[in-house]
């Protein structure tokens, strides 16, 4: 009576999780790249995070702009000041919220159309798979900046635009993996008994396929992401973001219209550009290794 | 040939100015990387090509829009016609009065409505035959007859009751009522016997067969559109021969581009029109052999507001807040900018500070408000005209529209101008202070809501002319569209008795000082409306090789800029320098700090790559 009850189905969902995670993050370890990236993007998150408390939102203020314009690198200004006298170390500081957080909801956004896409016509199969298919082979065609830029024009230039953008134009990779993984989950007989029992198209789809595909979805996401902020930066220096929000690729943008390539102002451009490929690299090598961790087959061949 | 707009008027010759190259690839890395490949061209031409000709190369910000004089309305293009065509007068290049051109003397009936030019007799057209009066008669008299030819300069012949010419040196224009422009007619003279044979003028673009007949300095030979246009020295020319034995206008999308080419001794040129930005200046001022023409410019930069578009028949259209329509808000929101601050911190002392609405460079007709007069900066004053015009504020401090809504003003702005999103930058600030929101709204081509009247404040800006009849026109209820579906010449839709009775006085004036008040009262009420805001005027910033250009005519002579002038002096008078052309300047900071930028950068891009192309055969497996 008074023995341990066992416990219930839901507590051991969680403990089965919990095992896992750890495991993961067991198999993540052994992968000095991944945890290198991983490290790097703490560092960057937390200084993005942190902005508001180091810098403060003035550090954007033109009308109090501290320095003078272009002001080459002192022990006031580490990286210099902009065209309007701000100093750019405060600049690339508050440039990562944006930078990162366009990168995040851009990738999300992509990412979740893909997989939905990418579920539907795996499980649907029959003529809506083939719709959706061929719209994704033409998205997958379409060359993904130009469109981002046709897309970028038309309409008005905000954060929202941009992550619209790019979100709309990246996913059909996405589609494509998530389906083909969702064709090979629905092979399987358990999903055949599923049926058998009653189970219908949308507890199919979310109870038996989502969980499934869900680690390769996770893996894309963080794959996605570093292209995401690269295209973000893209869109911004070839002066489609909003002029008023800062943003690494609007800081490469203003270099660029202040004419500092040619007068040779360097601590305006190379700061932004190698935070750009630094993100965009550890967000890579993250992606990589947890792509490698979840699948086995990947992890074995190296 | 009397608008020569820059900036940002309905023609809207910025729309190209620099177009992004879209094609640049992935990343912005790798764009970084792009910008920067023209400084690291490796083979720099030489301004003498390999026949020994001197050739005059000059970087451009803006291609053509046509070649035709009827039609042309960019500053590049009537520059290029000015170099083509000897219209019948010109200006003096010390003080911009006028002097002989194709017209040697003119003089008008005491009626002043009959106007006689002797024209000269020794100015031939490039195919050998002889520029006559019947060449000028014939110029005028298709531009009043043929709407197509009226397209550009049509403004100026509106008033032209008959225009003859009674024998080869003698021009006569009757006018409907008198016109104080005609000493001032910016149209270029055609050939006649070349040009009756054209059929439609609105589509004929004067750029098929080379050369094109003309009898200006220089003689056009070769045109590509958005690449070049090629010019050669008129050697018969009646003022006798330029120096350069050939010109051309290169067009570069990129400014910084252009500064690069001028470093390597590509361009002989850069013109100023866009300024070169404050960094490129001061960096080329330490450059060898390159000289910075930093003049007073001919522009102003203002901020216009929309005044509630409507038509010449009454109809209204457009979106524009109706807040604006109070003077009290329009004064207000330019008491709220800091015209020091701009001219300090964007133009970076390249610009002198706005006042009345025709640049100090003209000095007869520059007005300046009176110290009472003033919309001088001070918030607490802008603030306090808010309160008292009932746009009060909520507990949130955002002012309140008639309609209860928090005020937030649309500002339009050329994406391709730095100075636009600089600028409005600072009025954001500046205006969330008197809790008045804005919203930036940059585009590449702003002539569509522009036209349509669906903005509510506007970055706006012309070029003036020594006779600043056109620049005043544009505000006259005359220029309205006639209805919502025409295009006016009008700039922003203003339209106010008071204004337009002054201008029909300025014009019918033919004594200079007398002429000059009554244009001088015109500013003062265009000022007292608030429609339109002079912030700045910007010096034309320009630079050239010394090695290659020995001497070059300002205009004005003191302190003048050289690109876009009223006249073709400057490129007539350019002498060119001995040695040839500098072949090596590659020690520049800027391209060995650009070339050390896009090795990092694309080392960068490379490992991603790799990585990005791993990634893809794995998911391929």
């Amino acid at each position: 009576m008074t023995t341990t009850t066992p416990p219930g189905p839901r507590a051991l969902a969680w403990r089965r999780r919990g095992h896992s995670a750890a495991r993961f993050w067991k198999q993540y370890r052994t992968r000095r790249a991944g945890v290198l990236g991983l490290a790097v993007l703490v560092l960057f998150g937390l200084i993005a995070l942190t902005a508001p408390l180091t810098v403060g939102s003035d550090v954007q203020s033109v009308t109090e702009a501290p320095g003078q314009p272009l002001e080459s690198p002192s022990g006031q200004f580490p990286l210099g000041t902009d065209r309007f006298g701000r100093g750019l170390l405060g600049l690339l500081i508050w440039g990562a919220r944006v930078s990162l957080l366009v990168g995040l909801l851009a990738a999300v956004l992509s990412v979740s159309i893909g997989a939905v896409i990418g579920i539907t016509a795996g499980h649907f199969r029959g003529r809506y798979a083939t719709v959706m298919m061929r719209v994704t082979d033409w998205f997958l065609v379409m060359p993904t900046l130009v469109l981002a830029i046709a897309l970028a024009t038309v309409m008005s230039r905000s954060l929202g635009t941009i992550i619209l953008a790019i979100g709309v134009t990246t996913w059909p990779t996405t589609a494509r993996l998530v389906r083909a993984q969702t064709l090979a989950v629905e092979s399987r007989p358990y999903i055949e008994r599923a049926k058998a029992l009653g189970g219908g198209h949308w507890h199919i789809m979310s109870r038996h396929v989502l969980p499934n595909v869900m680690p390769l979805v996770l893996a894309q996401t963080t794959l996605v992401i570093s292209s995401a902020i690269l295209a973000e930066a893209t869109l911004a220096f070839l002066g489609l973001g909003d002029p008023t929000v800062i943003s690494w690729g609007g800081l490469l943008q203003d270099a660029r219209e202040a004419g500092a390539v040619s007068s040779g102002d360097w601590w305006y451009l190379v700061p932004p550009g190698i935070a750009i490929a630094v993100v965009a690299l550890a967000f890579t090598l993250c992606g990589r290794a947890v792509e490698a961790v979840l699948n086995p087959r990947l992890g074995v061949a190296r | 040939m009397s608008t020569q707009v820059h900036g940002r008027g309905l023609s809207g010759p910025t729309r190209s100015r620099r177009r992004m190259p879209a094609t640049v690839a992935v990343g912005a890395a790798l764009v970084l990387s792009a910008a920067t490949a023209t400084p690291l061209d490796p083979a720099p031409r030489q301004a003498a090509a390999a026949d020994g000709a001197k050739v005059l190369t000059v970087a451009v910000a803006q291609s053509v829009d046509s070649l035709s004089p009827f039609l042309a309305s960019r500053l590049l293009s009537t520059s290029v016609h000015r170099l083509m065509y000897e219209y019948l007068t010109n200006y003096d290049p010390k003080d911009s009065r006028a002097i002989p051109g194709l017209a040697t003397k003119w003089e008008s009936s005491p009626d002043k409505l009959t106007w006689a030019y002797t024209i000269r007799s020794n100015s031939k057209w490039s195919d050998g035959q002889q520029a006559t009066a019947e060449d000028a008669a014939w110029t005028f008299n298709k531009m009043m007859t043929d709407e197509g030819a009226a397209t550009a300069n049509g403004s100026f012949v509106s008033n032209f009751e008959k225009v003859t010419a009674p024998s080869p040196t003698e021009l006569v224009v009757r006018l409907k009522k008198p016109q104080a422009t005609m000493t001032a007619l910016d149209v270029p003279i055609v050939p006649k016997h070349v040009w009756e044979k054209v059929r439609d003028f609105s589509k004929f673009n004067n750029d098929k067969s080379f050369p094109v007949v003309g009898n200006g300095p220089f003689v056009l030979t070769g045109y590509k559109a958005d690449s070049y246009v090629r010019l050669k020295a008129n050697k018969s020319f009646w003022r006798g021969s330029p120096k350069f034995d050939e010109l051309v206008f290169r067009y570069y999308k990129d400014q910084d581009a252009a500064v690069a080419a001028l470093r390597k001794g590509e361009v002989s040129f850069v013109a100023g029109s866009p300024s070169l930005t404050p960094a490129q200046a001061s960096a080329l001022k330490n450059a060898d052999d390159i000289k910075v023409n930093d003049a007073p410019g001919r522009r102003f930069y203002a901020l216009a507001t929309n005044p509630g578009a409507r038509a010449r028949n009454g109809q209204k259209f457009g979106d524009g807040d109706p807040s604006l329509l109070d003077e009290r808000v329009r004064h207000a929101l330019f008491m709220a900018v800091d015209r020091e601050t701009i001219i300090d911190k964007v133009f970076q002392g390249h610009a002198v500070q706005g006042e009345g609405y025709i640049p100090p460079r003209f000095s007869p007709y520059f007005w300046k408000p009176s110290a009472g007069q003033e919309l001088a900066y001070d918030p607490a004053k802008a603030a306090q005209l808010l309160d008292q015009a009932g746009y009060r504020t909520n507990s949130a401090g955002k002012r309140l529209g008639k309609d209860g809504k928090p005020i937030s003003y649309r500002v339009l702005c050329h994406a391709t101008d730095p100075n636009d999103k600089a600028v409005g930058q600072y009025l954001q600030e500046w205006w969330s202070k008197l809790g008045i929101g804005v919203t930036l709204d940059c585009l590449d081509n702003v002539s569509d809501p522009w036209l349509a009247g669906t903005y509510d404040l506007a970055f706006d800006g012309w070029s003036v002319n020594p006779d600043p009849d056109f620049v005043l026109s544009i505000h006259t209820c005359a220029a309205l569209p006639a209805t919502p579906k025409d295009v006016g010449a009008t700039d922003n839709f203003i339209c106010d008795k008071r204004y337009d009775e002054l201008y029909a006085r300025q014009l019918a004036e033919y004594d200079p000082v007398k002429r000059a008040a009554i244009v001088k009262q015109a500013e003062s009420r265009l000022y007292d409306l608030g429609y339109m805001n002079v912030m700045a005027y910007p010096n034309a910033v320009e630079a050239y090789r010394t090695d290659q250009i020995k001497s070059i005519q300002t205009m004005p002579s003191a302190a003048g800029n050289i690109y876009g002038q009223d006249g073709y002096w400057s490129w007539w008078s350019a002498v060119p320098a001995d040695s040839g052309g500098s072949s090596d300047s590659s020690s520049s900071t800027g391209v060995v700090i650009g070339g050390i930028v896009a090795a990092v950068v694309l080392v960068g891009a490379g490992v991603f790559f790799v990585m990005r192309r791993r990634a893809g055969a794995d998911d391929r497996e």
